[in-house]
């Protein structure tokens, strides 16, 4: 179920990538419903704070990244289609 | 069984409630059940009990690091000066699967259930008072109890991963259908984000 290579990490510390990716993941923040509240670790977030976050790339903003990307890696890689229930 | 569940802020208070239905479930196949709710979950009281009673399985519900994980307060409870009894555990709480779970089966742990990344969920803040009601919180934290729940039920501990992965997997597939609502398609990085980072290390044989 988690065969996948995790390349996060390569992509989150180029530094081109990174911008792009942080453009991405600031214009997804930007959709997020005002109707919901994101619990990450021990806090919780409404979408300014989070927007926030992303913009000062802070170790919660970070995750986000990471997050975001991993989930658009497994979708353009088929991964979330491939696994197994 | 050994449950901590602080209830110190929003996040905590959402895992001690959804909890209450793991409580239940030990309570109809008679287990005894060791509730460390709101301040109890303390490392005084977390430590006696290991101590005294020897629970098969603890079941922590709280914040955490890679090397800790904390109860009321943010409280460490278990960390690297721990001794830690022969039991199953699952640590619903962030990271702790990086270097404290690793330790803690060194240290003759049977089994660890827990995350290599920061355990994530979405919630709806009009259910506040009623988080069982909360349906996009349901679809993260009922998932997750499915590790405990298949445990208690007497199957292993990687059945246990697998039935919880399964039902998180199944949870994605409906946050991404055309009849998912937006929330729910927002929240899906979340879901995937979760399933890969749920671990099991030690015995996956293991069973209480």
């Amino acid at each position: 179920m988690n065969n996948q290579v995790d390349k996060t990490g390569d992509v989150i510390s180029n530094p081109l990538f990174k911008e792009q990716l942080k453009a991405i993941v600031l214009e997804r923040a930007n959709a997020m419903p005002e109707t919901l509240r994101i619990a990450v670790g021990s806090e919780e977030f409404k979408k300014v704070d989070l927007i926030k976050h992303i913009k000062d790339e802070d170790e919660i903003g970070k995750q986000m990244m990471a997050m975001e990307l991993g989930f658009l890696q497994a979708l353009t890689s088929g991964a979330i289609y491939n696994t197994h229930e | 069984m050994l449950i901590t569940r602080p209830d110190h802020e929003i996040v905590t208070k959402y895992c001690c409630i959804w909890s209450e239905n793991i409580i239940d479930l030990a309570n109809q196949k008679s287990m005894h059940v060791y509730d460390l709710k709101g301040k109890k979950a303390n490392r005084k009281e977390f430590e006696s009990y290991i101590k005294s009673k020897n629970p098969s399985l603890v079941f922590f519900n709280g914040h955490g690091n890679s090397a800790t994980v904390t109860g009321y307060d943010n409280e460490p409870l278990m960390d690297e000066r721990s001794v830690p009894s022969k039991s199953i555990i699952y640590a619903r709480s962030c990271d702790a699967a990086q270097s404290l779970g690793p330790m803690l089966i060194q240290k003759g742990v049977r089994s660890f259930i827990g995350y290599i990344r920061k355990f994530t969920f979405f919630y709806d803040p009009l259910s506040i008072m009623k988080p069982t009601n909360d349906s996009m919180a349901r679809l993260f934290l009922e998932s997750s109890n499915l590790v405990v729940s298949t445990i208690i039920k007497e199957h292993t501990v990687d059945e246990a991963n697998q039935r919880s992965k399964s039902a998180m997997f199944k949870n994605l597939k409906g946050m991404l259908s055309s009849e998912a609502t937006f929330e729910e398609r927002y929240a899906a990085p979340a879901m995937w984000s979760n399933i890969n980072a749920q671990v099991v290390l030690g015995d996956l044989h293991a069973k209480i």
